[in-house]
This record gives C-alpha cells, structure tokens and sequence, in this order.
C-alpha cells in the first residue's frame, strides 16, 4: 500500500489543474409545438439590407502560411456538436467552423453576411428572410443550399440526436424555416423579439452528407470528420494525444469583404497538456506559441526576464468591451435567515471583495457594479457594488436580530450562529474566498468554503441546494431576467433562479421587458429592474476582467489594433466574428532564431492597448 | 517493570540504534510541541496586562477590542493593540508569541504583493503563501493535522486489520476462505479515486475523511496477521495453551499477539509515513481538508504552480523531506531492534 500511495501521490504531482470561472445554461419559455418545413411564396416589398460599409479590423499585411502550435486541457470524448458528451470545452474548434447566415460586426455590433449575402425583416417582427450566397460550398465542393437549412431544423428537432436542449430550442424558439427557392429562405420564431437577427439565425449542417438522421447518430458520427463551410477543418485526429485543424485552401469565402486578410494560419496542432503549469513551460521552450497571462501572477511575476526582457517573447494587454458573464455570490433565499432582507444587505457589506482585488490580484481586477454590466444602454450605470463596510454590516445584522456574539466572535441568534456554507467549483477561487471568510469573521459572519468539482457545483446550484453560491454565468448579448429572477423558476430545480427570487412586483417588470420589443421602452424597464435586484441584495457581485492578457513569441504578427471590441483573444483562430487576425512572419521567425542562438536581443515589447477600455463604472 | 526481558532487550537495541533513537526523540518532541502550537505561532497575545488586569488570551473564547478600550466588537488585533500600547507608553503591555501570526489571516503590504519572501523583520520568517499567510505557521499546523490524523489513521486501521487477520488466523475454514476473497477485491479498489471521487461531491471534515479512508484501508494488515497466527497457531505452546484449556481470546491476546508484535511494529512507522502522505497528496489534489484548513498538500500545490516564489515550495518540501526521512530511519531501527537474528548473512 505504501509504494502504492508513493507512487499515486509523484503522480498526481504532474496532474491537471484545470480551472474555469465559467459555465453556462440556457433556458428558453414554453409555447405550443408549431408546424415546420414547407414552401412558400415570398411576401412582397421586402427592404433587403445587406452590409459592405462597416470599417475592416483585419490587417492588409497579413501573410499566409505557418503552423501555430496550441494545447488541450484534456482530449474531447466526441467530434460531434451536439448530443451526448459534446459540450466539452473544445467544442468550438469544430463548430466555430460552421458559419451562419449573418453574423455580428465585432466593433460597431452590426449584421454582417456570412452565408447569406443579403437580409430582410419580416413584417410579423419574428421573421428574417435571406438570400443565400450562390457561391457557398462545403468544404467537400457541395453547394449549401435551402435543402440544408430545411435539413438543419430537422436535425436539431430529431429525436436520435439526444441533445433536448436543441429538440426544445428549435420547436419552442424556432417556428418554422421557409424555402422560396435554392438561394432563398426564411426564419421565423414562435413569437416577436427584439434584435430578430440574433435569434432567427442558423449555422447549417450539410443535408448530402448526414441523409437520414437514425437512432445510430450519436454512435456513428462519434468520430466523422463532417464537412463545414468555414475557413478550417480537423484533421489526424490521434485519439488521446493530439489533433490538427488545417486551412482550407480554397476556402469560398477567403476574398469576401470582411474575411478578406483572416484565418492566415496554415495549421493549428493541438496536443494533450494536462496541466496549466507544465504547458507554461511547453510555452518557455517555444514549443508552445501564445499563453494566456492573465491571471496576476503570470502577467507581473513569471513572465518577468529571461526572453521576455531580450524580446523574443512579447506581452500583450488588451482591453476589450463585451458584456461580462455575472460572477458573484447568489445568496439562496429558500434558507431561512437569507430570506431576511438585513441580513442579505449585512453579507453584502462583510465581504472584502476589495481586499482580495487589493492584495491577490494586485488591484488588476475591477469590481462588477451589478449582475447586468456591461450591456451598453441597458445597463443601469447608478448602480454601484455595496463596499466593505464594518459599521453598516453591523447595523443590518443588529436590524435583523443578530446582535449577540458567541466565544468565537461569531454572531448568535436562538441559539443558531450566523453562519453559512459558500459553494464554488474552482480551485484557483480557494485563495480569495479564504480572504473574505477571515475579514467576514469581524463582523461577526461564518462562512464555511465548500469547493466541489465543476460539475458538482453547478448540479448544486441547479437543484438549489447551497446556500450562497459563487458562480459565473456566461451571457448573450442582451440581458436575460426572466431565466434568474422570475418567480417561475424559484424554487424548483433544474432553472436558473438560483437565488429563488419570487417577488411580484419584479415579476410585473420582467414580463413587461420580456414582452416589450420597443428598445425605448425596454431600456427604463431594464433600469427599473436592476435597481430592484440592487434594492433586493440577492447577488453580491464579485470580480470582473476588462480586458484579457496574452504573451507570444515575438514571429506572430498581429495588426495595429491587435483584437476587436468583442475579442476574448487575440488568438482566437477560427471564430467568424472576431477570430482570424493573427499571422505567421517567416522572416521574423527566421530573424529571433537567429538572434537566440547568436544572443543578439531586441526591446523588450509589452503593449497595452486600451482602444475600446470602458472607464470603470460603466 | 511489567515488560518481559525479551522487549527490554530489543528496547535497549533500539537505543542503541542511534540514527533511529535520535529521529524518534526529535519526531516525538516535535508531535508534543504541535499540541501547544498556539503557544509559538499565535495571533492572540500570550499576556495582556491592560488597566492592572491581566488576559491570557491564547485558549478560549474570543475577546473583543472592546474590551482593551477599542471601538470594535470582533476579535483584538493584537499586533495592533502592542503598537498602540508601545505609542502611549502607558503601564499596558503585552507578550506576543515568536511567531505572531496564525494560519489564517492573511497580510497585506502597502505597494508590494503577496508571496513575501522571507523576513525577520516581519517575522515571516519562511515568507508568506500567496494570499500572504504565513509559511511557518501553516507548516506547524498543517504538521499537527497530519501527524495527528496520520496516528488516529495507523490505530484505527490497525485495530481493525489485526483483529480481522488474528481471527482468520486463527478460526480458519470458511470465514479465512470468505474473508480472503472479500479482502482480495476490497484490495482492488483503487483507494485514492475512490475518496476523490466522494470528496468532489461533499466536502470531507476531518472525522469524515479518516472514516472514509479506514473504510478503504483496514485490509493492510490482516495478510500479515493471518500468516503470523496461522504460524504461532501450530507452535507447541499454543497447543499446550490449548489443553490446558484456555480461552481462545486468552490464547489470543496472551501468546499470539505478543509473539507477531515484532511484525506489527516494523510496520508501524511506514504506516504513519503513508497516512502523512496520502493525506497530503489529497490535499495537493484539493480532495482532502476543505479549505482554508493549513496543510502541506496545499502548500506544496502553490509551490509548485508558484516557482519563482521559491521559498514556498522549499520550506515545505525540506519539511517533508526531514519528516519523512526521520519516519524511515525509526522504522529502520525497529525493524532491526525486532529482528530476532542479531546478524544475517547473505549468500
């Protein structure tokens, strides 16, 4: 047993750490189950719109060719996009090169074609017509056609896909695809929503290619390389170990405007590195190209000298502007002492968020204001995070009853101490919340850290059994009440309301928002709504990044604006919106490698771009 | 003396055994003095003298700043409270432990960031972790929790191992051919996963994770047990035992147990080494104690993910190193004290 646990324990030394501040799920409304495909005859005076104006981002110098090299935390258990096991974090290495009909601008948020080339809005204001590009291929020489798009309902609808969150979305959300011609269909959703194109929008999957969708779906296409419409498909997939996705030289659209000078990287090869620390050193040795640095300690204490200083690698810190997931403490109201609106508002001013921003992260991090930041009009910019505050926590507490203390410095109630579990699924999170659970102990609160591993956390949350949850939620573009704060989904399991908020005259507002597609009517009701959320105190919102951090080796070229005002990365390598930007500078590779082996060194390069930064508060 | 004159003398050989008599008097003083850790490496003040009164505030409750004259209700800061007493230069004073922080609080600089390295003159004297607790301090207490759960682990596990192997032993037939199987395939679950797998849904205290792992770990010892009474079981002795008509619990506990002790105390020290060990690979993996709980695991998972933070992975490690070495040359030295040929030679 003892060499056993030895040799368990050198090991683990080498094990993953994997860490995700992230997770996501959707939830859409229930209406009637509609019919589907059919023909039609197209309505008259429809306005086409297309789009050809908007300022290009990619950079006219950029060159083809070149081989990125990249890693995987852990090897996906499927190459399918949907069904079982496909909701792994690699996902978008396939399906990012799947296009769509129409897609968004990065920096002005404006449609912009992908496969269709023109679009119309339908009367109803839950219709979009489109005008197929006739010159959209697949990757295996095929036309896309209406047939696919007929096809692609039919498929998300499918039983044998196993996937019910898609059975759902295409029945509930979407009412029904028309075809008018080859070149031209329509989408329609079961009922009016605002900014229509967001939602009445496909990425089509080739109807030659799957034929009938049977029982056998999930098994058979496990391991199919399926063909796809965008800039790059998988390839010498080694099942375990390793994958590459290589570049379509024909691609059909590589001379369209805005794909004009993207996706220059001949081959990104991905490898299996279990864990973050050692491919940090895959990066140092150059077998890695970029690394992410955002967390403080990368960007100001390991990517300090060594090739950093003689410029061989090059820093880059780039603000961005994109809605941000809410990340923060949802406090469960189904337990008895949170149901106390004082005792909400006193944890609200116990936690030192600030503290941890201060010390751990350097003061890099800015404190959310709110759960809906940074939705541009949308958002309620009066509102502010409750701070740290001693007096004020005390004066909610004693308000509430809890005015005695115990031996251990912690408040007493009946008997009961005031005390409370704190859930959260990443191990990184242990160091910060060990913070605020010492400066809570001052005013008189108990938190318990409860880590659970990823999954069990969430399945946690959604079944409501935790306390106060530390959670992120990633986001759409506009925000969504319904989903976390309409009394429909407090207290059962399986929504999202996690803190099992049921009051009426929060749901009054959510409908009338949730109904309402008239922006100005919409944007006070958004206002009204995060102000009662504030008043309310149910989320206490946590830490946000503006911004993401990149360090690459200095051969990769970027343009003069590195990223886009949506950009997660400037490395992002098949994303149609924002992806694409990067290249491979065969001189300068030729140059650096000379200059390491003859110990020449170039300025040390750290940019820090802060075009799109939105002041903090906002 | 009680002991027989056969354990007197292997006690003798023991100490005469000096790299593993040396190891066991420093390993033993080392568990005693982590009992009163709080006395060294504490936040609390050892004494108060304030207003002629005075407070030990080391054990017990909490006392309020209030109570020492400062306008807050939750625990003293005491560093503060010394600095304040030193500025006023009043009658007031108070003591501080070498060490004056404990294992949770975590320090903030003005302008610098946590991990701070090493200094004497903050007495962090290994540096602090990077959310600025204090190494020392959480190496001490993370000893003590591991010591202590490793000691608690070994009886338990051992109670139970040598009770199940003296009985197989000894009954034989059918329950030694049942309980054979049912160990063979408790053996095989891979005992680590099987905790990783329970602790990443609840969170494991300390009583839950030493239950878990006596759950999944009793079955070491009782091969051992069973081989060695199988073997005493036929001596002369015990047949005699038997017609003079002892109790088998009698023949048992009275000639068995004491003739394979020289097996169960070689394995003694190795035990305590793996309970250590697995206990920190767990909390390495972040399966073990919930956190903020001080443990070596812990520490040695910032290390390693913080190397230019050097002084982290250090202390911990050469802590490990020492602690580990000492277990092995006492394990040595006993296994050789019991040893009944006094010299063996090898063909």
């Amino acid at each position: 047993m003892l060499k056993l646990q030895i040799l368990i324990f050198f090991l683990a030394i080498g094990c993953t750490k994997k860490s995700s501040d992230d997770t996501s799920i959707k939830t859409e409304s229930a209406s009637e189950e509609v019919s589907s495909l059919a023909t039609g005859t197209l309505p008259k005076n429809l306005k086409w719109l297309t789009n050809d104006k908007d300022p290009l981002f990619a950079d006219p110098d950029a060159k083809k060719g070149g081989e990125y090299q990249d890693f995987l935390m852990s090897f996906p258990l499927t190459l399918r996009v949907v069904g079982p096991d496909s909701n792994h974090g690699y996902r978008g290495h396939i399906l990012d090169n799947f296009m769509s009909l129409v897609g968004i601008h990065p920096n002005t948020e404006n449609v912009i074609p992908e496969i269709a080339t023109h679009w119309a809005y339908g009367e109803d204001k839950k219709t979009m017509y489109y005008k197929i590009n006739p010159a959209a291929r697949w990757s295996d020489g095929k036309p896309i056609t209406a047939d696919d798009f007929l096809f692609t309902l039919e498929f998300y609808r499918s039983k044998h896909i196993i996937a019910p969150w898609y059975n759902n979305h295409y029945t509930e959300t979407v009412e029904n695809v028309i075809k008018y011609d080859d070149h031209t269909i329509s989408v329609s959703l079961t009922r009016p929503k605002p900014d229509l194109h967001l939602y009445a929008n496909i990425a089509p999957f080739p109807k030659h290619y799957y034929g009938k969708i049977d029982d056998d779906f999930t098994k058979k296409y496990n391991w199919e390389i399926v063909p796809n419409s965008g800039p790059y498909i998988i390839q010498n997939i080694k099942k375990g170990k390793s994958y590459e996705i290589v570049r379509h030289k024909d691609w059909w659209a590589k001379d369209m405007h805005y794909y004009k000078n993207r996706f220059n990287v001949d081959t990104f090869k991905y490898k299996v590195i279990r864990s973050i620390d050692n491919a940090y050193v895959y990066f140092l040795k150059g077998q890695l190209d970029t690394f992410g640095i955002v967390y403080p300690q990368y960007w100001h204490e390991k990517t300090k000298g060594g090739d950093f200083a003689k410029g061989y690698i090059n820093k880059l810190w780039f603000y961005n502007d994109a809605p941000r997931g809410a990340y923060g403490f949802y406090l469960n109201l189904a337990h008895p002492h949170l149901r106390d609106q004082n005792v909400r508002l006193g944890i609200a001013h116990a936690l030192n968020v600030d503290k941890v921003s201060k010390t751990l992260l350097r003061g890099d991090y800015e404190r959310q204001s709110q759960h809906y930041d940074g939705y541009g009009k949308y958002t309620n910019t009066k509102i502010t995070a409750r701070p740290f505050d001693l007096d004020k926590a005390n004066e909610y507490f004693n308000k509430a009853g809890w005015t005695t203390r115990g031996p251990d410095g912690i408040r007493v109630k009946d008997g009961k101490k005031l005390s409370f579990e704190i859930t959260y699924g990443a191990k990184h999170i242990t160091e910060r919340l060990a913070i605020i659970k010492e400066e809570a102990k001052r005013a008189g609160l108990e938190l318990k850290l409860k880590i659970l591993d990823s999954g069990a956390a969430f399945k946690n949350g959604l079944e409501k059994k935790h306390e106060i949850s530390l959670t992120a939620w990633s986001t759409s573009l506009r925000p969504d009440y319904w989903q976390h704060y309409h009394s429909e989904n407090a207290n059962k399991t399986q929504t999202n309301n996690w803190s099992n908020v049921a009051d009426k005259e929060l749901d009054a507002l959510i409908m009338k928002e949730r109904e309402s597609i008239d922006e100005k009517e919409r944007i006070p009701l958004s206002h009204e709504i995060q102000q009662k959320l504030h008043d309310l105190s149910v989320f206490i919102p946590t830490w946000s990044i503006p911004y993401f951090r990149e360090a690459y080796w200095r051969w990769w070229r970027l343009p003069k604006i590195p990223a886009t005002r949506l950009s997660g990365t400037a490395f992002s390598p098949f994303d149609m919106s924002t992806g694409g930007l990067f290249w491979f500078d065969q001189d300068r590779y030729d140059e650096t490698k000379a200059a390491m082996k003859s110990g020449k060194t170039f300025p040390e390069t750290v940019d820090i771009v802060t075009t799109f930064r939105v002041k903090a508060g906002n | 003396m009680w002991l027989n004159p056969l354990t007197l003398k292997k006690l003798k050989r023991f100490r005469a055994i000096k790299r593993g008599y040396y190891s066991f008097v420093i390993l033993a003083s080392m568990v005693f003095l982590s009992l009163f850790a709080e006395l060294f490496i504490n936040s609390r003040a050892l004494v108060v003298k304030y207003n002629d009164k005075f407070y030990f505030p080391t054990f017990g409750a909490i006392i309020p700043g209030t109570e020492f004259g400062l306008d807050y209700e939750y625990e003293t800061r005491y560093r503060l409270l010394k600095e304040k007493f030193k500025e006023e230069g009043g009658k007031n004073w108070l003591i501080m432990p070498l060490v004056p922080y404990n294992a949770y609080e975590s320090i903030s600089r003005e302008g610098i960031y946590p991990p701070y390295p090493p200094s004497f003159e903050f007495k962090n004297y290994f540096g602090t972790d990077t959310s600025g607790r204090d190494i020392l301090a959480r190496l001490v207490y993370g000893f003590r929790i591991a010591i202590w759960f490793s000691i608690v682990l070994t009886t338990l596990t051992y109670v139970v191992g040598i009770a199940i192997g003296c009985m197989m032993g000894y009954w034989a037939g059918t329950f030694d051919i049942v309980m054979q199987r049912i160990i063979e395939i408790w053996s095989n679950v891979p005992f680590l996963y099987v905790i990783m797998i329970i602790s990443s849904v609840l969170v494991p205290n300390f009583g839950m994770l030493l239950a878990i792992m006596v759950f999944f770990g009793w079955h070491g010892m009782t091969f051992y047990m069973r081989a060695s009474t199988y073997r005493e079981k036929s001596r002369e002795y015990v047949l005699a035992a038997q017609s003079l008509g002892a109790s088998p619990v009698r023949i048992i506990f009275r000639h068995i147990l004491p003739n394979s002790i020289s097996i169960i105390v070689t394995f003694v020290p190795f035990a305590i080494a793996s309970g250590i060990t697995s206990l920190t690979a767990l909390d390495y993996l972040g399966f073990g104690l919930p956190p903020p709980t001080p443990s070596w695991g812990e520490l040695l998972e910032q290390g390693t993910s913080n190397m230019q933070a050097v002084w982290i992975v250090s202390s911990v490690v050469s802590m490990m190193v020492v602690v580990l070495t000492m277990v092995t040359f006492i394990g040595e030295a006993i296994r050789e004290a019991f040893d009944p040929k006094k010299f063996s030679i090898y063909q």
